[in-house]
């Protein structure tokens, strides 16, 4: 392979400087000539029948220019399960959920006009749990459920309120339980917690009115498959609908399907052509676009004596809240690697995403992966324990490595997990009494360890353009969206390395889905294997058209010529080398243009079995990591101290290594806040007792330990120079290493998250008690 | 409804000027200091005040002078950074700096002021309990004159205070103390910054390091009763004693039954009076071990 010039190199981003000095804008900041204001009215109940709406007041109120209820926007939405209404037609489903909107000439009219609005209810029983919504006898949330539309995909269950029932089944475990030494089942509970991106949710849209096109700016992570969303929900054809997209002040999964954007629209068909605003202040970012899936988890595993894990069944109630959202496939795709990255004969598991009267839940950071590895990792914990071997030794004894086939059928290729759990464990000396002991006199120290497997979305396609100028300049077409992960930094490296162009020629076009081609979303942590590869084979194409123009002017042939430093030549005389931007003028003139376009698709990938959850191709590729945690723990008021962690990820390679650290950096700094704060306080009446930053406790630089990130170049051969993905599984084995650490530490399992303070000083004195 | 008019806001130079302004306009107006609690309320949390008076203009406020006595006095425009970070209260006083290094964020307390720490009156307020300790009192001037009282009176519940609506909050007093009083404030929170006390500690007492004797022990509590309290089962326990691990551990037991907590998003009631308990006995220790250093490290003994 020839030698890479600016791929695996530690470039600074791309887009740091208009970050830093807050010259970019973001969709919460944009300002659009002659738009009105909208403002929400949302349910305050959680579930309840709407016996009367009446919006005289507000309609009459100085200042308003439209109000609209769900009989002026009678739209269903949804990706999955088309289940949502732009706003709520005849009952709400939870405290939150849009009702009336009203759009004025300033957001405090819009304000007190929702005020004005009066609304009946009549109440219905409403669902907390998954686990109490999906029992025999339950009232469905959604009596008309059977005749949605579906996803082929989707198995609804038998049960009450199941949205999406997962199955896997490989062997017997009833068998395989026969066949262990020791068996051990228990519960684990993750509870709703919230994305909190730094910038809250907005939708600006317009609607023509001579043309009827629908234009809607807004930060979505997907805007082709929002584009697709709105175009079904309305029956409007696709080339009525224009998404723009201004950056996103971080997502993590709460910006893509539709949040705010079908309230914008909704009041933008009344507006008589002005654009119109909608932004959510951070408690509405709270309530009522996206949260987190809360999960029960039971898993049982038996163990031969030896540490050989035979059997391992799990049963999983995800709760969905209100609308399906994206928890079917967060069910599927979180519950299949739900056993964990282990060689196990018989395992059965069942997920469940159940609709319950909570906000809506759905896809998160992880998409699944930190709830079941919570359950997974600790379990697995507790099992080397039983037979007294070391955490560590229990799992490279157990993990999957290389031509292993899974229990879902797939043989494995590009294992990096081991290369990760020697790596993270070293690097917190594992095995070595604490050496901090002495400093945190008085607190119990502990070490543990937790292992992740991450499948990504399959099979998915990017579509990419790539055009220089006669200036040499390059734009790079891309559908991904710059959430903050770095993406235009890699997509330009990708580009610069192809085209031999340096990456301060290189820019991103801005996305805008009348103008750039296809992609299927920024999520998954898909963007750098399928985009990456997308761009750089349209950065090839274009190269290739360059040298077809250079050929005759060079007098070699096309093999003859190599690029490097923005400039072709011949191989054998590189001093006459010519500019790209030159080679263009000469041919097409000043204003002259060479574009490449690529697209890319994982093709071999297929779907999963409804009734074995099995297929031998499940994911365009896997990402593995291991993270540990070395914690104190104050027995006397139950804090935890995360002292240092270290997390090792196997990326295939490495584009940008300080990319790289620094995702792998900020995936620990929010799994530490799930580990040890994070938590939405949801009533007895599902109202959310916690919607702003003051008691809900995300970390602050100051709750940081000594971060080790390690990146592990375990090379897929399909992803461009050998790279999968990396951007959800920072996050994923945290809370588990944590809790594996705490046990070690204080002897306590501690099975629900978060491990606040009150939380483990309960633990601690009941076992206190249990003991005396 | 009424639609949100545009805010009256006043700024008046004196504080005779202030206090006849809300004679005139009567009830429904609100002070405003650095304005940390009041514009969030007015921004984010609907709140309407009938008109604004803002105090910032008002001379000699502001400022952090050492008396002749030995005592303190603290403007109440003092911002809680200044308090952070005065020489002369982190030499004589250096929990009460913490404690006024523990609000918020650097941004927050560069706003922030020490009158309106006092005169928002939250219970959850990180410098009262260690004013409290120090037996501050507040200079309250109003359109008759002025008056001074033990700011343990000044509180009356959440939000709460003696003061009458035309009334305002000038100095804080700190009565002149013995060279060998030493204190500690111990904020419990689960975040190291940017949070509310789930309960805090301040302790104040003359310690006769040699002896290990303690006497004028004073302990005041956050965050566990509707106002900021003293805890004085607990001081008198203490009183004239040899200060043990055993004596300040029975002495955080009686805070804790002394305190009055309730339960809410946060924490449960039975956990608060816990830490209080805990937190009194290792505030006691703390303080008695008089460990120099900056607020930044001396957080870590709490652990």
């Amino acid at each position: 392979m020839e030698e890479l010039t600016v791929v695996g190199k530690p470039v600074t981003r791309v887009d740091v400087q208009e970050k830093v000095t807050g010259a970019a804008v973001y969709g919460y900041d944009l300002v659009l000539p002659d738009m009105v204001y909208g403002k929400v009215l949302f349910s305050s109940k959680a579930h309840a029948r709407i016996k009367r709406i009446d919006t005289e007041k507000a309609k009459t109120y100085p200042g308003v220019v439209a109000v609209v209820t769900g009989k002026d926007a009678p739209w269903i939405h949804g990706e999955a399960i088309r289940d949502k209404p732009f706003l709520a037609q005849g009952k709400v489903r939870y405290v939150g959920e849009p009702v009336a909107a009203v759009a004025a000439v300033d957001e405090d009219t819009a304000q007190a006009a929702v005020r004005l609005i009066e609304v009946e209810y009549e109440d219905l029983p409403a669902y907390l749990s998954p686990e109490d919504a999906c029992k025999p006898g339950a009232i469905p949330i959604h009596e008309d459920f059977a005749s949605y539309r579906k996803m082929n995909f989707i198995l609804p269950g038998a049960m009450p309120n199941v949205c999406e029932h997962f199955k896997l089944r490989t062997g017997d475990v009833e068998q395989g339980f026969r066949e262990s030494d020791i068996v051990l089942e228990e519960r684990y509970f993750v509870p709703t917690i919230q994305h909190a991106a730094m910038e809250p949710h907005s939708a600006h849209a317009q609607v023509d009115p001579a043309t009827g096109k629908v234009t809607i700016w807004v930060a979505n992570d997907a805007p082709f498959r929002a584009l697709h969303e709105i175009s079904e929900a309305l029956g409007l054809p696709q080339e009525k609908i224009r998404f723009i997209n201004p950056l996103q002040g971080g997502g993590f999964g709460s910006k893509g399907g539709l949040k705010v954007e079908p309230i914008a629209v909704a009041l933008a068909y009344h507006t008589n052509g002005r654009p119109v605003r909608v932004k959510f202040n951070r408690e509405e970012t709270f309530i009522s676009t996206l949260t987190r899936n809360e999960a029960a988890l039971y898993i049982k595993s038996g163990v031969k004596k030896d540490g050989t894990i035979r059997a391992r069944e799990m049963t999983i109630y995800w709760g969905g809240g209100a609308y399906a959202e994206k928890s079917p496939t967060v069910c599927i795709r979180g519950s299949l690697p739900g056993p964990g990255p282990y060689r196990i004969s018989h395992v059965k598991v069942d997920g469940y995403a159940v609709y319950t009267n909570k906000p809506v839940a759905g896809s998160f950071r992880g998409y699944g992966i930190p709830k079941v590895a919570w359950a997974c990792e600790q379990h697995t914990d507790e099992l080397a324990r039983r037979v007294g071997m070391d955490p560590l030794e229990f799992r490279m004894k157990n993990v999957f490595v290389d031509g292993d086939v899974s229990y879902w059928g797939e043989q494995l290729h590009s294992v990096g997990l081991k290369e990760t759990l020697t790596k993270a464990a070293a690097a917190i000396e594992w095995g070595k009494k604490s050496s901090r002991v002495q400093e945190f006199k008085g607190l119990r120290v502990g070490k543990g360890l937790a292992c992740i497997q991450k499948p990504t979305r399959s099979p998915t396609t990017s579509k990419a353009g790539v055009i220089v100028d006669a200036k040499g300049e390059v734009a790079v077409l891309a559908g991904t969206v710059e959430i903050g992960q770095g993406c235009s930094t890699i997509l330009s490296q990708v580009a610069a390395e192809e085209l031999k162009i340096p990456i301060e020629k290189i820019h991103m076009a801005e996305l805008d889905t009348d103008a750039i081609p296809f992609d299927a979303s920024t999520t998954s942590s898909r963007s750098t294997y399928h985009m990456g590869n997308a761009v750089r084979r349209a950065a090839i194409d274009a190269r290739e058209k360059l040298a077809e123009m250079a050929s005759p002017m060079l007098e070699g042939e096309k093999n003859d010529l190599a690029f490097a430093d923005g400039k072709v030549f011949l191989k054998d005389h590189p001093g006459m080398a010519l500019p790209l931007g030159e080679v263009i003028r000469r041919k097409l003139g000043a204003d002259g243009t060479v574009r490449g376009d690529a697209s890319y698709t994982y093709e071999l990938a297929k779907e999963l079995d409804l009734e074995t959850g099995h297929s031998d191709n499940a994911s365009a590729f896997y990402m593995y990591a291991t993270q540990a945690a070395e914690v104190a723990v104050d027995e006397e008021t139950g804090r935890v101290r995360v002292l240092r962690m270290s997390a090792a990820h196997d990326v295939g390679k490495a584009i940008n290594p300080l990319n790289c650290a620094a995702q792998i950096e900020g995936g620990l700094a929010m799994g530490i806040g799930s580990a040890l704060h994070e938590h939405m306080v949801v009533d007895d009446q599902g109202k959310v007792r916690n919607p702003s930053f003051l008691d809900y406790h995300l970390v602050t630089a100051l709750d940081l330990p000594e971060m080790i990130p390690i990146v592990v170049e375990c090379p897929e051969p399909e992803g461009p120079y050998g790279a999968k993905g990396l951007g959800e599984p920072g996050l994923a084995p945290t809370p588990a290493a944590i809790g594996n650490a705490v046990a070690d530490a204080i002897g306590i399992r501690i099975y629900d998250l978060p491990l606040s303070p009150e939380r483990v000083y309960r633990a601690i004195q009941e076992n206190k008690k249990k003991v005396a | 409804m009424r639609r949100p008019e545009p805010l009256e806001i006043f700024q008046p130079t004196s504080i005779r000027e202030a206090g006849a302004l809300v004679k005139e306009k009567g009830p429904g107006g609100r002070f405003l200091a650095g304005g940390t609690d009041l514009v969030i309320a007015v921004k984010e949390k609907s709140f309407s005040p009938k008109y604004v008076v803002d105090l910032k203009r008002i001379p000699g406020l502001s400022g952090i002078r050492e008396e002749a006595d030995g005592g303190l006095k603290i403007g109440s425009l003092t911002t809680l950074r200044e308090v952070e970070i005065s020489p002369i209260i982190l030499k004589r006083f250096p929990f009460l700096a913490q404690s006024a290094a523990e609000v918020g964020s650097v941004q927050i307390r560069n706003r922030a002021t020490i009158g309106g720490n006092m005169a928002n009156a939250t219970p959850s307020a990180d410098v009262a309990p260690a004013l409290l300790a120090l037996e501050a009192r507040a200079r309250i001037a109003g359109l008759n004159g002025e008056r001074v009282v033990e700011l343990e009176q000044f509180f009356r519940g959440p939000g709460q205070t003696v003061m009458a609506p035309e009334e305002i909050l000038t100095e804080i007093i700190i009565p002149p103390a013995n060279p060998s009083l030493v204190g500690e404030y111990i904020k419990f929170s689960p975040r190291e910054m940017m949070d509310l006390a789930y309960i805090g500690v301040a302790v104040a007492f003359v310690f006769n390091a040699s002896q290990k004797l303690c006497e004028k022990v004073r302990i005041a509590l956050g965050a566990v009763s509707p106002t900021p309290m003293r805890a004085r089962g607990a001081e008198s326990l203490l009183e004239g004693q040899v200060l043990t691990e055993e004596l300040a551990e029975k002495a955080g037991a009686e805070a804790a039954r002394e305190c009055k907590p309730i339960s809410d998003v946060r924490s449960s009631a039975d956990y608060r009076r816990d830490m209080v308990r805990v937190n009194t006995k290792r505030a006691l220790l703390n303080a008695a071990a008089q460990r120099p250093g900056k607020w930044t490290e001396r957080r870590d003994r709490r652990y």
